[in-house]
């Protein structure tokens, strides 16, 4: 596959993927990821990912040779051993529609389809999870049916509640905590997404996949007071 | 030593007043912002004044200031924006002045002169609630993200000043960030822009708009462009974003960690200070590094 850099200086520099949305380029970029952390982790201070993009904050200065020698490094590590950083798969709670989710029946409208098969094109599909960004705990997620794609609003709502499952542009996700935005409200996740005090703060790692499961309101209502209780467990497979 | 937890007390709250640190580095990878000083350079001068240590928090305020009373004697001292500051009755208050507080005294800060961001840096830093290695104020990250009305604030009140203090009347001056020459590095959408639109750019001067918050400047001039739109990937602090409707957007402190808007420059870190202390109606330039 073929890789570019860009160097903004000599502390920041990014390696680019073709521009797609895909599960390989996925793949190699926590593949090059976990390579650079294992073989040059002291001299990096963070690495950052998009879909094709992997950024790096250095500790050390970096030349154009210097990256020009990494990309053909990338291209020389092994196949990565499998099963200890094998992708989990959560299924995920939603209830669909409703107050919940005002805006289905208008993205509906929009595909000429029914809202029932929305909710079943939606949960249908099995999600990867790309990287986190946006809003703290915010899951950037691939592998939406492209027959829902949607423009986002002209106008963004000034508030979508925490919670919110919505699909905007080629994307869909869920507001870990309330935010403005552009994005059609389908359905809401009764579980919390992000918690601050824990360790890491958010359940899926990059790579895990998601699966959005339709409940009913008795059920939301019952994940609702369990989560309150704190007896609450997000199941994967 | 005796430190005894005392609390300030806000009569006003002000616009936009937090506590800020050096901010909170590592966690990108879950979507949480930096967060930290806006303006870095007067957060270093206000803790060096007070021997505090490098990081230590301070209170961060802008147009329109707080009013507060202090419960137990400490120092402070102020850096970054020129402000009207008033010590009980006294006026006049110069930056870098350490002032020694005693108990039930009052600060007043009002109107802001010149600069966007004051710091006030107090001995032994804030005893707010540290998260995830940090204690800069972030909505969902830390219990708050802004003073309210009637809120309190904790430090550690010590009676004395086991030091001798560096300069108890040093002057900090404010004349760093009146130069308009902003430094960039191309980033990594620049060259995607045909040559005239480049050199418009950076022969152009911009106005800050009224647009600005702890997470982006936005400046007031449009440059009409047909960049393609890019798949989300990282941003920082300084990144420059240009939208398809043609608004520049200056990432900052608190910016979101990915972004999907072309990033046309980076600002270099001095730099990324000087901005932040730029107003509404101010000239900036872009010059490339």
């Amino acid at each position: 596959m073929d890789i570019r850099f860009f160097r903004t200086h000599s502390k920041l520099v990014e390696f680019i993927w073709p521009p797609l949305i895909s599960e390989e380029i996925l793949r190699a970029l926590i593949k090059v990821q976990y390579y650079l952390e294992k073989e040059y982790g002291e001299g990096i201070k963070e690495i950052r990912k998009g879909y094709h993009t992997l950024s790096l904050r250095l500790q050390e200065d970096i030349s154009e040779q210097d990256c020009q020698d990494l990309i053909e490094e990338f291209k020389r590590i092994p196949a990565e051993p499998q099963d200890e950083d094998a992708a989990k798969t959560w299924t995920i709670p939603v209830l669909y529609g409703g107050e919940f989710g005002k805006d289905l029946d208008q993205l509906a409208k929009i595909h000429k389809l029914k809202a029932e098969d929305v909710v079943q094109m939606h949960s249908e599909n099995v999600y990867t999870l790309h990287f986190y960004g946006f809003l703290p705990g915010f899951m950037y997620l691939g592998g939406l049916n492209p027959h829902l794609y949607t423009k986002r609003k002209e106008r963004p709502e000034r508030l979508i509640p925490k919670g919110t499952v919505a699909i905007g542009g080629q994307q869909t996700g869920i507001y870990p905590q309330e935010s403005p935005g552009g994005w059609y409200a389908i359905g809401s996740c009764p579980i919390p997404l992000f918690d601050i005090q824990k360790n890491p703060p958010v359940f899926a790692r990059v790579g895990d996949l998601i699966r959005f499961k339709p409940i009913d309101l008795d059920t939301y209502r019952q994940i609702k007071e369990q989560v309150q209780q704190g007896n609450y467990k997000l199941k994967n497979d | 030593m005796i430190k005894i937890p005392s609390y300030i007390h806000f009569t006003k709250p002000g616009l936009m007043t937090s506590i800020q640190d050096l901010g909170r580095f590592n966690l990108a990878q879950f979507g949480i912002p930096y967060s930290g000083a806006m303006d870095r350079y007067s957060l270093a001068q206000v803790n060096f004044l007070l021997q505090n240590k490098k990081g230590a928090s301070v209170l961060e305020m802008a147009n329109l200031g707080p009013e507060m009373v202090f419960e137990r004697p400490t120092r402070i001292v102020f850096a970054g924006a020129e402000a009207e500051i008033i010590w009980n009755k006294k006026k006049n208050i110069k930056n870098g002045q350490i002032l020694e507080i005693e108990e039930e005294d009052v600060i007043k800060i009002k109107n802001f002169k010149k600069g966007q961001w004051l710091y006030m840096g107090i001995q032994g830093g804030f005893e707010t609630e540290e998260v995830a290695g940090s204690k800069s104020w972030y909505p969902n990250i830390t219990p708050r993200d802004k003073i309210i009305k009637n809120d309190s604030i904790c430090y550690l009140s010590e009676e004395e000043r086991f030091y001798p203090s560096v300069e108890p009347k040093a002057k900090v001056r404010s004349d760093w960030y009146g130069n308009h020459q902003i430094h960039v590095y191309p980033g990594p959408e620049w060259h995607l822009l045909p040559h005239l639109l480049q050199n418009r750019i950076l022969k152009k001067s911009f106005t800050i708009s009224d647009l600005i918050n702890r997470m982006a400047y936005q400046l007031k001039e449009e440059i009409a462009n047909d960049l393609p739109q890019i798949l989300t990937a990282p941003v920082y602090p300084g990144t420059v974003q240009l939208t398809p409707g043609g608004n520049l957007i200056i990432l900052m402190r608190d910016a979101q960690v990915t972004g999907g808007y072309p990033r046309i420059l980076q600002v270099d870190n001095f730099s990324l200070n000087v901005l932040s202390q730029k107003r509404a109606g101010d000239k900036i330039k872009f010059s490339i590094l």
